[in-house]
């Protein structure tokens, strides 16, 4: 049974047993993995996967249910299943949007990446593969090598109401690599998120993964002590994934964040911008509408330090008498709706990489962050992670630090940044939003040195 | 689930290209998810997962597919795409060796299947401790309570002749507790499960977890921030085991170790910890969270000791990676669902008892840190670089447990780490949770008794 089909049934059906209202939300993703050890292929996944969703209005309740199974049974499955779940369901009813709307006219499927042939892909990795091994004698394995070509189709079809779909894909690229000078040993990664196969070179990224190893190597201990703090691009967004919800209406709702009671309040230094755009053209979450079917619009949400908006959902914005932002989402059909960014980040500057640390006498450049999803508290701001980077003196890179922590609290930190760079990056997965940062300079943050 | 001649014919064609091992997995798996949060019910999802893995190796290489479409049609065009990709030297390849069902007793005996709960019954276990946490004390501003439950049936068959079924259970609780003085919010959280249906979360101490989260809560709030620098670590039992869990158990995964990517490779038979520690990976733990009867290539779960009084004795094996290293599988395999290959994991891992007790090891510090709860973490698998978040610690002080602090992150290497534990106490206990790698997020406990460290790097905000 194919999706069509189910809608049909599931709406006669639906009808039969009593939902004044229902949706059927589906994906199907179609993927293509390789990865290479030592020269040969050693993973190759394929896959073509679906799976499908009920939200159904009850007695004023929303009930949901999903399926992978399109059998003659899912259609009592998912109607008996949110029927149950809605009768339980303690909360207001979600909202189920069905304006005439307009969407915005953009198309996110590139056809040419759908073409590419494994056989292209292997000889890509192991073009590579050779580069870094070739690049530096201190160059003792390469741990990872993939590439993954991904399709994903997203459904939304009301009964009676909406019908919207759209495409997208994307090609990843990832390497880690291992040096080791006398005893020490250091990894180094790089990764690409593209729709433009031919715009990866394997020279350039060969380049950074061993660069990105080899400058790690020499690491030593300094005091433990305030330091000023470079946050390089990745780091620096990596930091601010973790706090996303923060700006989510239905946390701020739940109490859970810090940001409740600042809509226009200064929440950042003055010069800090943070933008949601929907329709970057490599936008990992670039869409046109979002899970409710509502369109997406560009929102400036930071400007001037200033906070704007929240991210909002139907259900949220009612209750707060505003707009909904258009952010409403689901990490899958798996899920109910909630709220999370689309491309999200700080917007870049001027200022260069070397600029950012050129006048610290003495600092820390943090280029990556670890335990991220247990050393930062969401709601309270609070982090202390583990850390890699370098020690600055007179205002250049004298090398690697042995292993840190860095400590502080996240709203403090943006009050805290001095200068932005001109490096915007995003990372290379969906943290609930694809999220992106330049490089910061921050006034100080705690560094403990192992 | 699937007709054995269909089965048969799948794992046939798999190896039409000279593939000499094609292996099928068919997964049917039916999840219930509650989250009560606000004093309600707020979060109440259903469904069902179904789909087919299909696996081919050659030599060393090996291709994966997998889809929901299990159509005669489907599984078949998927067996042929999965044998193109192998690039097989001859044509025809290895015939498969007719299929015997394997019957299997179950070590995990299930009482209350959770889909014949009602989920009015669950409603009412986390409302009640809704109720604990939120009487606990006017701090406490909110309480989150989730529940889990899944029954996932299997089908493993492999041109071997293996066909053998299997139906997990599991069911878990967690509690969030949220204390706030109003411009500081601190939470505590305790998160039980076990490979067991409904009869788990009905008999389970509601009022020691759930208060045991608002408790944490409560002290982490009133707590000073954590100091920096090396200090011996005391870490207690149960969810302590976290940091042997990703410092040392992933690098005893054949996974890392097969490729020479552990600091643990080559070394069976060498000393790599403190005499004191013996390490184990358990899957046959009665009901344990990360038990398992057979794992997900059909191999039967057993009890592998890794470490013995120091010594490297052996790793945690799948098929794959066994070939690699001339070693045969030891019941380790495993994956979050059809979507992903197996391959090595952990089930129940921990640290055997050892002499000391609890009170001993506190008197005997002199200035420490003691971690009574520990968070999450993570690992460079490659250098085995660690940190993990303590969820609520103590300042000891002259062989006394003296005040709470908050914030503490403890970092450092894992391979020298266990060579400086110097302690192990006779109190070992298991903490539920979950463990995401290459074949996904799979249900774990770690455990261990209180252990020490005699000297770990502590980063706190007071540098």
């Amino acid at each position: 049974m194919v999706i069509e089909q189910l809608k049909e049934k599931l709406y006669i059906e639906g009808e039969k047993v009593g939902f004044s209202h229902l949706e059927l939300y589906y994906e199907r993703t179609e993927s293509l993995t390789i990865g290479l050890y030592e020269g040969e292929v050693d993973k190759y996944d394929f896959s073509d996967v679906q799976g499908a969703s009920v939200r159904g209005l009850h007695n004023g309740k929303t009930g949901y249910a999903y399926t992978e199974k399109f059998d003659e049974e899912a259609v009592s499955y998912l109607l008996d299943s949110a029927w149950e779940n809605a009768e339980l369901n303690e909360t207001e009813s979600e909202e189920f949007y069905q304006n005439q709307a307009s969407y915005e006219d953009a198309r996110f499927f590139t056809p040419e990446l759908e073409r590419i042939k494994p056989e292209e892909m292997i000889g890509f990795l192991q073009d590579v593969e050779k580069k870094i091994l070739a690049y530096d004698p201190r160059v003792t394995k390469i741990a990872t090598s993939q590439m993954r070509y991904q399709k994903w189709e997203k459904g939304l079809l009301q009964h009676n109401g909406l019908a919207l779909k759209e495409t997208n894909n994307m090609l990843m690229f990832y390497v880690a690599v291992f040096v080791q000078a006398n005893e020490e040993l250091k990894t180094g990664t790089t990764f690409r998120m593209t729709k433009d196969f031919k715009g990866i070179n394997a020279d350039e990224v060969a380049k950074e993964a061993v660069e990105q190893a080899l400058s790690m190597l020499g690491e030593q201990s300094y005091p433990n002590k305030k330091y000023p703090v470079v946050l390089r691009n990745d780091a620096a967004a990596s930091l601010l994934a973790v706090f996303v919800s923060s700006f989510s209406a239905q946390t701020v709702q739940d109490n859970q964040s810090r940001l409740q009671g600042k809509l226009g309040e200064k929440i950042a230094a003055e010069h800090v911008n943070l933008i949601d755009n929907p329709f970057l053209p490599e936008g990992v979450r670039s869409a046109t509408f979002d899970a409710e079917g509502v369109p997406t619009r560009k929102r400036i949400v930071v400007e001037g330090g200033k906070l704007q908006t929240y991210f909002h959902n139907l259900k949220t914005a009612k209750k707060d008498g505003v707009e909904t932002t258009g952010h409403a989402s689901r990490n899958s059909y798996k899920d109910s709706v909630g709220i999370s960014p689309t491309n999200f980040y700080i917007e870049s500057a001027t200022q260069t990489y070397e600029g950012l640390y050129e006048k610290i006498t003495e600092g820390i450049i943090i280029t990556g962050l670890a335990g991220l999803h247990s050393g930062a508290n969401p709601i309270s701001g609070d982090f202390s992670l583990a850390a890699e980077g370098y020690y600055v003196r007179e205002g250049k890179i004298v090398g690697p630090t042995k292993q840190m922590t860095v400590a502080g609290n996240f709203l403090d930190l943006l009050q805290d940044i001095e200068e932005i760079g001109e490096d915007l990056e995003f990372l290379p997965m969906d943290y609930n939003g694809y999220i992106g940062s330049p490089s910061l300079k921050i006034k100080n943050l705690a560094i403990t040195i192992d | 689930m699937l007709d054995k001649g269909l089965v048969e014919d799948v794992l046939q064609t798999a190896l039409e290209t000279g593939g000499d091992f094609s292996e099928v997995f068919v997964e049917e798996r039916f999840t219930n998810q509650m989250a009560f949060q606000s004093s309600r019910l707020e979060k109440n999802l259903s469904g069902r997962d179904f789909g087919v893995g299909i696996r081919v190796f050659h030599g060393l290489q090996s291709v994966y597919a997998y889809t929901n479409d299990a159509s005669r049609e489907g599984l078949l065009k998927a067996a042929r795409t999965a044998a193109k990709a192998i690039q097989g030297k001859q044509n025809g390849g290895t015939a498969i060796i007719p299929l015997m069902k394997e019957t299997i007793s179950t070590l995990h005996p299930i009482q209350i299947m959770p889909r014949k709960a009602a989920k009015t019954n669950k409603l009412a276990v986390m409302r009640k401790a809704n109720e604990i946490i939120r009487n606990y004390d006017p701090e406490i501003v909110q309480a989150i309570i989730r529940m889990i439950d899944e029954e996932q049936n299997v089908l493993i068959a492999n041109s071997e002749g293996k066909f053998v079924e299997d139906q997990r259970v599991r069911s878990r609780i967690s509690f969030v507790s949220v204390a706030s003085n109003g411009t500081d919010m601190q939470t505590g959280s305790y998160g039980p499960g076990a490979y067991q249906g409904f009869e788990f979360i009905e008999n389970l101490d509601l009022h020691y977890f759930a208060k045991e989260s608002a408790r944490m809560a409560k002290t982490m709030l009133h707590a000073d921030h954590a100091p920096s620098g090396k200090f011996p670590v005391i870490i207690d039992n149960e969810f302590g085991g976290v940091i042997f869990h990703e410092a040392c158990g992933h690098g005893l995964e054949a996974a890392s170790v097969a490729k020479n990517a552990s600091v643990f490779a080559n070394k069976i038979g060498e000393r790599v910890a403190s005499d004191l520690v013996t390490y184990i990976d358990d899957g046959t733990l009665e009901n344990g969270w990360g038990s398992i009867n057979v794992d997900d290539e059909g191999e039967k779960a057993r009890k592998n000791v890794l470490i013995e009084h120091g010594i490297l004795k052996g790793y945690m094996i799948d098929k794959l990676n066994g070939r690699r290293m001339g070693m045969s599988p030891t019941g380790s395999s495993r994956r979050e669902s059809y979507r992903y290959a197996p391959t090595s994991r952990m089930t129940n891992t921990y640290i055997a008892p050892g002499q000391s007790t609890p009170k001993e090891i506190i008197a005997d510090t002199e200035h420490g840190i003691y971690a009574k709860y520990m968070g999450g973490g993570s690992v460079n698998p490659g250098t085995g670089d660690f940190n993990f978040a303590v969820n609520e610690a103590y300042l000891v002080k002259n062989g006394k447990i003296d005040r709470p602090i908050r914030g503490a992150t403890l970092i450092g290497n894992g391979a020298k780490t266990i060579l400086n534990i110097d302690r192990v106490a006779n109190n070992l206990g298991h903490g539920a949770g979950m463990c995401g790698a290459s074949s996904g997020s799979l249900p774990v406990n770690v455990g261990q008794p209180m252990v020490r460290v005699s000297e770990i790097t502590v980063g706190g905000k007071e540098a």
